[in-house]
This record gives structure tokens, sequence and C-alpha cells, in this order.
């Protein structure tokens, strides 16, 4: 199935998984977790656990309202509670450490973790800075790959629709996050950043594979007409080309040729990250589920969104894609 | 008759078979080098694992730096960071490690904070008591001008509570935006506890109107601290010099001469244990400036030990998923391929001993990750050796063709991935650079890993053509049918 004549339904279903994934977004909302709001949490484990609700009463008996305890599961497999507060002051850990402790046998305090506010703060700061600086680099970077080939759309139009796809492979990855903290009560942490941090590199590197498949082929198939003229005693010269191929055949060869080893390397990428969920520590599951989908919705996208992208995108601006065409060298 | 350059067909044959020799002794070696820490319990390069693999504690401090020159910041941090370390050594744990963090220049405020991370350390209240206990020394002047001044606010206030038949609580009372206090005023000399070089428990003689045999705490300074001293005490000749332990006055002993040789005696009314146990603690060496607790993090140490055991055999089952998924679809070039991911792995890890890289749990489930992205240079050059084979090329000659044609694609998706890692590195909080420098590194490694040992064994293959036929040709071919 050729996903350029077809474009239309595949960037239909693109635009309705980025639509579904921005709507559970909005809806369920991201729990956000003390990384970067600050706050406590405590992970009490025990031999036999007690209830849910005698620890969240005991916990409110304590003073500390607006806290929240979650079941879990410890590494070594026992009962735990994750009680999440704000930030406690040493005094006020040593009291909780010592009730929790005490309300069911065997208790003990696996992980303790407590972060200020401000640290919160910096973090998100941060994240949001590196995050637009690695994008801008990277348009800045296409844009130069695709200068001087000749091609039907400017050359920033593949770098742009290089980060089009991209915010699509982030949103995907943070709507399973939205969706895992509904179900499993998942928070948003350094861990999460971190594999959108991933899906962000897998993304590009994939788009850009195809991307320069696309630039070979256009490179393949130009002729180059000069002409020369001379201005105040300078010879110029006026360089067009003429594909011989339609632009869209052109992309869609680009995009079947790139086709095995997209799939390949999702294939290789997917093992890893199953063997990491199924087997690795409990503290990177989440890591990985949320790094599976970045790398199911980067595969898809830059096999079925960019490149159709880049050819309905030439469409609108009036480029005749599906027959021969002169273009100029911008 | 010309001659041709080219060697002969047996030379070039022993040249490839010599080549891949050597790869495969580098390989080796690097292996060994990177084994020997892992049963050598002595050795100088360990893998330095994080505190959510080891087990322990992890205090984060913010320094007070408000009242500093911003240019001495770097150096009284530098200070402030040797002697939390020499107070943190007390813990006798291995390896612990004491840093400082500055905030980075996108945040509007300097904030510089001292990380403090022990292994082992799992009573968190034990450790932020211990780090507690060095002291805050400072010697400031007494300010006469100012204590004046503050004298008749107060008094002013007093009348004025008087006239309003109440009583006013001057701790509520704010002149000039500033709390009212009856303390004495003093201001600062800029001589506190980093110009400290020793201290010693000492017992007065008696004479010079000091009671008999009191307890007192003898401060040697440094020869910067002792000049400093010697002017403060000849421009303040007949003023009253304090001296502040953690903020709170001691004594404010009057400068009845310019003081040279570089000590200073502290009194305070101590008992001989509360002078000796300051002594100790100023030995150890004096805070150059207020510090707070900011954050704690306590991993428990069979915690860490699980996810460390679970991670390196996610690792192991991964790198077998990926080798037998490679070796079904690209067959013999995708056994290479394996070879070439077992060099990533043995060079990665050589570099996280020597750099070294500390290994947390995140960096743990990103190596993993890797090891499925690394083969991707492969891939690419294989989809394109594949054509050329396809069409007719001896599968050497298509080899060398693949790894041509895939070079851009290989160059532009691993540039912009290292633009990506340095930019993170640049920015990040330490967790996200750690993450930027694996990954960085894991971009160059697989793709040094697929130029070199990949390029390296599929040129020293026998050349076959895909019409001959024979199991070695379907050998260079790709997918499930046969």
């Amino acid at each position: 199935m050729n996903v350029i004549t077809h474009r239309t339904l595949f960037l239909s279903i693109g635009a309705l998984v980025v639509a579904l994934s921005i709507g559970i977004i909005a809806i369920f909302g991201l729990k956000v977790g003390i990384d970067f709001t600050g706050g406590s949490l405590t992970e009490v484990s025990y031999e036999v656990a007690p209830d849910k609700a005698a620890v969240e009463a005991l916990v409110l008996e304590l003073g500390l309202d607006g806290s929240s305890v979650r079941e879990s599961l410890d590494e070594a497999g026992s009962d735990a509670f994750l009680i999440r507060t704000r930030d406690l002051s040493e005094s006020e850990r040593v009291n909780l450490s010592d009730a929790v402790i005490s309300l069911g046998s065997g208790g003990e305090i696996s992980r303790f973790t407590s972060i200020g506010p401000v640290i919160g703060q910096e973090l998100r700061d941060k994240a949001v800075w590196a995050i637009g600086a690695v994008l801008l680099v990277i348009i800045l970077y296409v844009a130069y790959a695709f200068a001087g080939i000749g091609t039907p759309v400017r050359s920033w139009t593949y770098g742009g629709i290089t980060i089009m796809v991209l915010i699509h492979d982030i949103l995907v990855p943070t709507a399973v996050m939205a969706l895992l903290g509904l179900w499993l009560g998942a928070e948003i942490d350094v861990l999460f950043v971190m594999a959108l941090l991933a899906v962000l590199g897998y993304s590009v590197n994939d788009t850009i594979v195809i991307f320069d498949r696309v630039r070979e082929q256009l490179v393949a198939n130009r002729t180059e007409h000069r002409v020369e003229r001379e201005e105040a005693g300078i010879v110029m010269a006026d360089v067009t080309y003429t594909l011989d191929k339609p632009y869209a055949e052109l992309v869609a060869a680009a995009v079947s040729q790139s086709l095995a080893r997209s799939i390949n390397t999702s294939v290789t990428t997917m093992v890893s990250l199953i063997a990491l969920y199924f087997i690795g520590g409990d503290v990177t599951q989440t890591f990985a589920l949320v790094l599976l989908a970045g790398v199911i919705a980067g595969t898809y996208s830059s096999i079925c969104i960019a490149s159709p992208l880049v050819v309905a995108y030439a469409k609108w601006r009036g480029v005749d894609v599906d027959s021969v065409q002169t273009t100029k060298v911008i | 008759m010309t001659e041709s350059n080219e060697p002969k067909p047996s030379t070039q044959s022993f040249l490839r078979i010599f080549r891949a020799v050597i790869v495969l002794l580098v390989m080796g070696w690097i292996a060994w080098v990177v084994y020997t820490p892992v049963i050598d319990p002595n050795t100088t390069h360990p893998f330095k694992l994080g505190l959510d693999l080891a087990g322990g504690s992890h205090l984060v401090y913010e320094a007070d730096v408000s009242k500093i020159d911003p240019a001495e910041v770097p150096e009284l941090m530098n200070v402030l960071r040797d002697v939390i370390e020499r107070r943190v050594n007390i813990f006798g744990v291995s390896e612990p490690i004491v840093q400082v963090e500055s905030s980075s220049f996108v945040t509007d405020e300097q904030i510089e904070r001292l990380v403090v991370e022990l292994p082992g350390v799992t009573d968190v209240g034990q450790a932020v008591a211990e780090i507690g206990r060095t002291p805050l020394l400072e010697f400031k002047l007494y300010d006469a001008e100012l204590d004046a001044a503050q004298q008749a606010t107060l008094s002013s206030l007093e009348s004025l509570g008087e006239s309003a038949s109440g009583t006013v609580d001057i701790g509520n009372v704010l002149v000039n935006g500033e709390a009212v206090t009856d303390e004495p005023p003093f201001t600062d000399t800029g001589l506190t506890g980093r110009y400290l070089e020793s201290a010693s428990l000492e017992f007065a003689g008696g004479q010079g109107g000091q009671l008999s045999n009191e307890p007192l705490v003898s401060v040697r300074f440094t020869r910067e601290g002792g000049d400093l001293f010697e002017a403060i005490t000849r421009a303040n000749v007949n003023n009253q010099l304090g001296i502040f332990l953690d903020g709170e006055l001691l004594s404010a002993p009057n400068i009845n001469e310019p003081i040279a040789g570089g000590t200073a005696v502290i009194s305070g009314g101590f008992t001989p244990d509360e002078a000796r146990e300051l002594a100790q603690n100023l030995s150890f060496g004096a805070l150059p400036v207020p510090i707070e607790l900011q954050s704690t993090q306590t991993i428990g140490a069979s915690l860490g030990e699980e996810v460390l055991q679970k991670g390196v055999r996610a690792g192991m089952i991964g790198f077998g998923l990926v080798i037998l998924f490679m070796m079904l679809w690209y067959r013999l070039p995708g056994a290479i391929a394996g070879v070439a991911l077992i060099s990533y792995i043995t060079v990665m890890l050589a570099l996280f001993q020597y750099i070294p890289v500390t290994l947390t749990a995140a960096g743990l489930a990103g190596f993993i990750l890797s090891l499925g992205m690394a083969v991707d240079a492969n891939v690419l050059v294989f989809e394109r050796m594949k054509e050329e084979y396809r069409a007719g090329s001896g599968s050497r000659e298509a080899a060398r063709v693949g790894f041509a044609r895939a070079w851009s694609a290989i160059r532009d998706g691993n540039i912009t991935s290292l633009l990506s890692a340095i930019i993170l590195f640049w920015f990040g909080t330490s967790l996200v650079k750690g993450f930027a420098l694996v990954f960085g590194l894991g971009v160059i490694v697989s793709m040094l890993s697929a130029l070199l040992v990949t390029r390296t064994f599929l040129l020293t293959l026998p050349d076959v053509e895909k019409k001959s036929g024979t199991l070695l040709s379907k050998l260079f071919g790709n997918g499930l049918k046969w």
C-alpha cells in the first residue's frame, strides 16, 4: 500500500491520534510527582500490611492534610504503601516513620524522598529550556542538510515537519502516561522526562533517515539547467532543476525503500524495551511502557505522517506533485 | 607496460584477515579490561553505582550566599565542600560524594547547593544530625552608632506604647521595613570559620581577670585569616569583637590592643564538656556560609541490589533478543551485527568504568534501550547492501557500496542526536546530564562499532554472488523465506 497516494487516510489517522491524545491529557490530566512540585514520598513495606484506611487515618491524625496514600509492592515483592505528603521537616519525618512502621508487623521504611519546592521549579525551567533549544537546533540542521538541492518546497519545510512529527510522537506517550496515572497512579517524574527525551532522539533520527532518502531521490532524478549571464563584469549563474519524475512518486519511492529499515530498527528497540518491562526492576516499568508507546508512535509517524505531510504541504503550496516539475534552488 | 599499484589478490586477502584479527584482539583486550574490576575487589576502576542501585542517603543543602560577594562564591563553596567532606568521612562509608551544584543561568536567582551522597547510610536522620554538628563561626564588630540609633527607636517605641495605654510587643514592630530588636547590633567583618586552621581546648591560667581554670577554646587562623584578624583588631582598638557560634553571640571581648600571631580565644562560660565538644567540632572545620537542608532521599540497600540484578538480567535478555532477530532476518551479516553489538557493549562498559559514569536505575534502563537502537547503523547498511546484492553485485562489493550509500543517513541521524545530547548536557540538572552523557557516548560508540567492526568483518567474509545459489550466497540474503 502506497502511503503517499493514500496520504489522506494516513494523515487523518495521525490527526485523530493527536486529537485523542490531547483529549486524554486534557480530560484526565497528568499527575505531577514530587520531582517537580516539591514534597515528600515515603515508602513503607510490611510483612503483614495494615489496611490502607488505617494508614490514611494515621496520616491525617499527624496533621498532614493533602497527603495521598497508594498501595504498592516494594522491589522484593512485599506489600507496601507509598505516602506522598508535603515537604516534611526532620521531626515530621521521624514522627511519620515511627507511626507507620508500628501500624503493621515487620514494617520498614524502604524509600524516602524529600524535595524542596525550589528544586522542583528549577527542574521544570531547565527541562523547558533544554527541549526548546533541541527543537531549534534540529530545525536548523535539517534545513541546512536540505539547502541547495532543489526541492519543490523550501528546505525549512523538512525541519518544520520533523518537529510536527515529533510533537505527535511526544503526545502519544504523554497520553499513555495520563492513562497510567488514572489507572495505576503513576506520576510524572524525572524518569518520565528522560523517556520523552529518548523518544525525541528516536523520532528525529527515524524521520531524518527517511528524509535523507527523499533527498537522495531528488538528487538522483534531477536535471540541472544552468543559465549564465554577465552582470557588471561578474558571471552569474541561475541554476534551475527539473525533476525527471513527479515529486509524489519520488517521495513514495524513498518511503518504500526505507520501510524495512524503519520497521527492523523499531523491532530491535521494542524487544529491548519488552525485556526491560518484563524483567527489569519495578522502578523502570513505567519508563519502558512510555518508551514503547513512543517508539510505536515514532515508527508510524516517520513512515505514515512525515513524508505524506511533505507531499500534502507541497500540493497546498500550489506545487503540482503528480507531474514533472521545474524547481528553483532557493 | 604499466605496473599496477593494486596489491596482489593474495596480499589483499591477507590484509583483510589481518585487520579482522586486530579488531578481534582489541575487542578481547577491552573486554578483559572491563571484566577484571568485576573479579578484583581492589580495583582502581570499579563500576560506580548510583545511590538508587547501591542504597544510601542523598542530601541536598542550599547555601545562603546572599551576603557574599559573587566573585568569592565559588571559592567559598569549595571551602564548604571540604568542610562537609571531612565531616562526612566520620561515617566511614566508602566513597561518599560531596559536590557543589550551582543553578544554571536559566534561573533568575543564583542558588548554590551542596549535594551529599552517602552510599550505605540508610539512617538519614543520623546523617542529617552529624552534618548539622558542623559549627558556623563568625567574628563581628560591635557597632556603637547603630546601637545608639536602635536604643533611640526602642525608647520612642516604649513611650509610644505607654501613651497608647497598652503594651507594644517590639517583636512585631517594623521600622523602615526591618524588625526592631533590643540585641546589640554587630556588623560582619568577613572573618569567619573559613579561615580556621585548627582548634583546641585550653584552660585559663587565672590571670588577666579571668576565672581560674575556665575552659576555653583556642582557635588558630590560617595565614590569611591571621592577617585579617590583625587588621581588624588594629583598626578597632577599644571596640568589642563579638564571637558568634551558629548565629548566637557567645562572647564580646573588648579589643585592648592589635592581636598578631593568628590565634584567638573563645570563652563563653563553657562547661569543660561543652568546650571539648566545640573544639572537636571546630577542628573538623567550620561552615564558611550558613546552609539549610533542602531535600533528602533514602533508598534501602536490598532494594537497590534487587533493581540492579533485574536490570542486568533484562539487559542480557534484551541483548539476546536483538541478536536473535538480527540473525533471523539478516543471517550472516546479522550475526556480524551481533559481534558489533558486543563491541558496543564492552566499549560502553569500559567508558562507564574509566570516565567514570555513575550507573543509576534510569541509566541502566537507558542503556538497555540503546541496545536496540545501536544496531540501527547496521540495519541501514544491510538494507543498502541488500539492494546491491539483489542487483547482482558480489557480496563484498555490495557491502562496500552499502556503507558508502548509508553514510549520509547515518551521519545526519547521529549528528542531530549528538547535538541534542550536547544541549541536554549543557542545560540539564545532574540526572539529565547523566542521561545526556550516556546517550551521546552511545551514539558515537554505536556508529564506530558499525563503521569499524561490522565493516571489517563483512569485508573479510568470502566474496559470493547471489546467482551462484550456494548456501553461502543464501546466508547473505535476508528475510524469513530462504
